[in-house]
């Protein structure tokens, strides 16, 4: 699959899946809301940790930065803008944050971006409950569910338009090299450090404007909901699952997970997330490629790889 | 005077139980490269075993903690046997082993979590044990907290020993400086790895049982360790177990002290604003030489 067929593939599916709020029933939209948010979490995320091998667990601190945007703007900004500015925020947090810890590699990368979501929710807290003196926001208002949609839906299709572009550009070919050989692709002349830290913002975008898009169908906004660890989790095990190093992979994934959750966790809460995790430890044990390598094995061979 | 010492002995006394949790995710870590985001897990199963043995049997907690250990020891290697042992011998590299099974331990977290959920339910649950204040150098306090520390730092102490002095510990060290090393020694990994991970499992069941004595259970007490231990492993160095010790009673008398002249609701930014200026200034734990 070229590159423009790809990016006609997005737009295709971007447009058919628009019409949605005129077929679908009040409930069902929800549910396609939370498959397509995850979608385009679960893609920004593989977009640099993916092709890179660091695993990062920042993307709850940047939704949650997003989402504060929105409830920080409501009133002063149009909901359009404080979804793009959501984004910005969210991706000069991450530059800024790229440039100080993207020189440590695994358990530790895993572990100071985790750190410092929680570090940026607990400072929110903190900030609001001394100086503004309140625990969380109301939104008070809130735009149409369906325009809700659109903008998800409008930023998670960029996100897999970006990732298709990025992966046929020269920073996806430096991000591969830096994840199979960090040293040999810095001796080859690949700027590491500036190729990390661009990733690593342009990941941190989406998923920030996700939060910003997403914020206001909470109405009342405080950081133990939208800087939530398990969105973080989610969206690790989701771009994992359905394997880190393609597209497809978590996008499929996603639409399962959400699925699953939405029917299933509602009756049996806690035998659920038994049941979740058991999948889990064997998808890893028996599937270690993703859902991807399913359809790799007999669809296209691997690309470049 | 006393205030100082007050803060100081019970941030040590929290120190304490963050070590023994620290010190098992540690060993598990450095030996085998497996980050089991599920320790805290493993450490509330200890809980509810030290409180089932309390409330049902009769048993004093600190008679059981032997046979909790026993059980957590063994509860590891079952473990490592069905999820882990595949991973570490299929990866084809060191990176590809920790994503996979921070990825079990997330499996693991929702397994046990919830099924403690479904067995146990969501109150909380707690029995009183040695609970008469004691008084020390004009500072107060309970009898169990001071008990807790002592089998905190002896639990701690006694596993150091076995690290440096006896043959499986030197083993232990020799895998943590370098696996492929060891293995052309003659040391066996085979048996090492389950026995490691189970030490480490039954650290983190010891340290629910004495928690159990000190503070109400319930099956979501876990994580929040998991995520201290974390702390504790970077700020002491991943694969050292002094490093955990110091970097354990560290964090507990910063957040004692932070907590006491900020305010408690700062206790987590303290934390956090620990380990991210340690790692920012010295990336391999601040006793890294």
């Amino acid at each position: 699959m070229n590159l423009r067929a790809g990016l006609l593939t997005v737009l295709a599916g971007a447009l058919a899946l628009a019409a949605l709020p005129w077929l679908l029933s009040d409930f069902l939209l929800a549910l396609a809301l939370s498959c397509i948010m995850y979608a385009g979490l679960a893609v920004s995320w593989a977009m640099f940790c993916g092709a890179t091998n660091y695993l990062s667990l920042a993307t709850a601190a940047f939704f949650g930065l997003g989402a504060y945007v929105t409830a920080w703007g409501a009133g002063a900004l149009p909901y359009g803008l404080s979804v793009l500015a959501g984004g910005l925020v969210a991706a000069g947090f991450a530059a800024l944050v790229g440039a100080a810890v993207l020189h440590l590699r695994g358990a530790y990368f895993a572990v100071i971006t985790f750190g410092l979501g929680e570090l940026v929710r607990h400072s929110i807290t903190y900030y609001e409950k001394a100086f503004e003196g309140t625990v969380g926001r109301i939104i008070a208002e809130a735009p149409e569910s369906t325009t809700v949609y659109w903008a998800v839906l409008l930023v998670s299709a960029a996100a897999v338009a970006t990732a298709l572009v990025v992966r046929e550009h020269r920073l996806g070919l430096a991000l591969r090299g830096i994840g199979s050989d960090e040293e040999r692709a810095q001796t080859l002349g690949v700027n590491a450090r500036r190729a990390k830290i661009a990733a690593f913002a342009l990941s941190a975008f989406f998923a920030g404007a996700l939060g910003a898009a997403m914020a206001v169908r909470w109405t009342y906004i405080d950081p133990p909901t939208v800087f939530n660890p398990f969105i973080g989790f989610q969206t690790v095990l989701i771009a994992m699952v359905g394997g880190a190093q393609t597209i497809l992979g978590p996008i499929v994934s996603a639409v399962a997970f959400s699925l699953l959750t939405e029917f299933l966790r509602l009756q049996f809460p806690y035998l659920f997330l038994v049941i979740l995790g058991l999948l889990l430890i064997l998808l890893v044990l028996y599937l270690p490629g993703g859902i991807a390598s399913l359809f790799v094995r007999w669809r296209w061979g691997r690309r470049g790889a | 005077m006393s205030l100082w010492f007050e803060l100081a002995a019970s941030g040590l006394i929290t120190g304490g139980i963050y070590a023994v949790v620290a010190i098992g995710l540690n060993l598990q870590y450095g030996l085998m490269r497996i980050l089991n985001i599920s320790h805290g897990e493993f450490l509330m199963l200890g809980a509810y075993l030290a409180w089932l043995g309390y409330s049902v049997l009769g048993v004093n907690p600190l008679v059981f903690l032997p046979v909790v250990a026993l059980v957590m020891f063994v509860v590891g290697v079952a473990v490592y046997r069905l999820c882990f042992f595949r991973i570490v011998s299929t990866a084809p590299a060191v990176e590809v082993i920790e994503a996979r099974s921070l990825l079990v331990g997330f499996g693991l977290l929702y397994l046990v979590q919830n099924a403690a959920y479904l067995t146990w339910g969501a109150d909380l649950r707690g029995y009183s044990f040695l609970g008469d204040p004691v008084e020390i150098a004009g500072a107060r306090f309970t009898a169990n907290r001071l008990v807790v520390f002592a089998f905190a730092v002896g639990a701690s102490l006694l596993l150091l020993a076995v690290l440096r002095f006896t043959l499986i510990g030197k083993a232990v060290r020799a895998m943590m400086q370098s696996p492929t090393g060891a293995q052309l020694v003659g040391i066996d990994t085979r048996f090492l790895h389950p026995v490691v991970f189970g030490a480490g499992l039954a650290l983190a069941g010891v340290a629910g049982a004495l928690l159990s004595m000190v503070y109400e259970i319930s099956p979501a007490m876990g994580e929040p360790y998991t995520v201290t231990a974390l702390i504790v492993i970077v700020l002491g160095g991943l694969g050292s177990a002094l490093g955990s010790l110091l970097g354990g009673f560290l964090l507990g008398v910063v957040e004692t002290f932070g907590m006491h002249f900020t305010s408690p609701s700062l206790k987590m930014v303290l934390s956090y604003g620990v380990l991210i200026a340690v790692l920012l200034a010295r990336p391999k734990g601040l006793f890294a030489r």
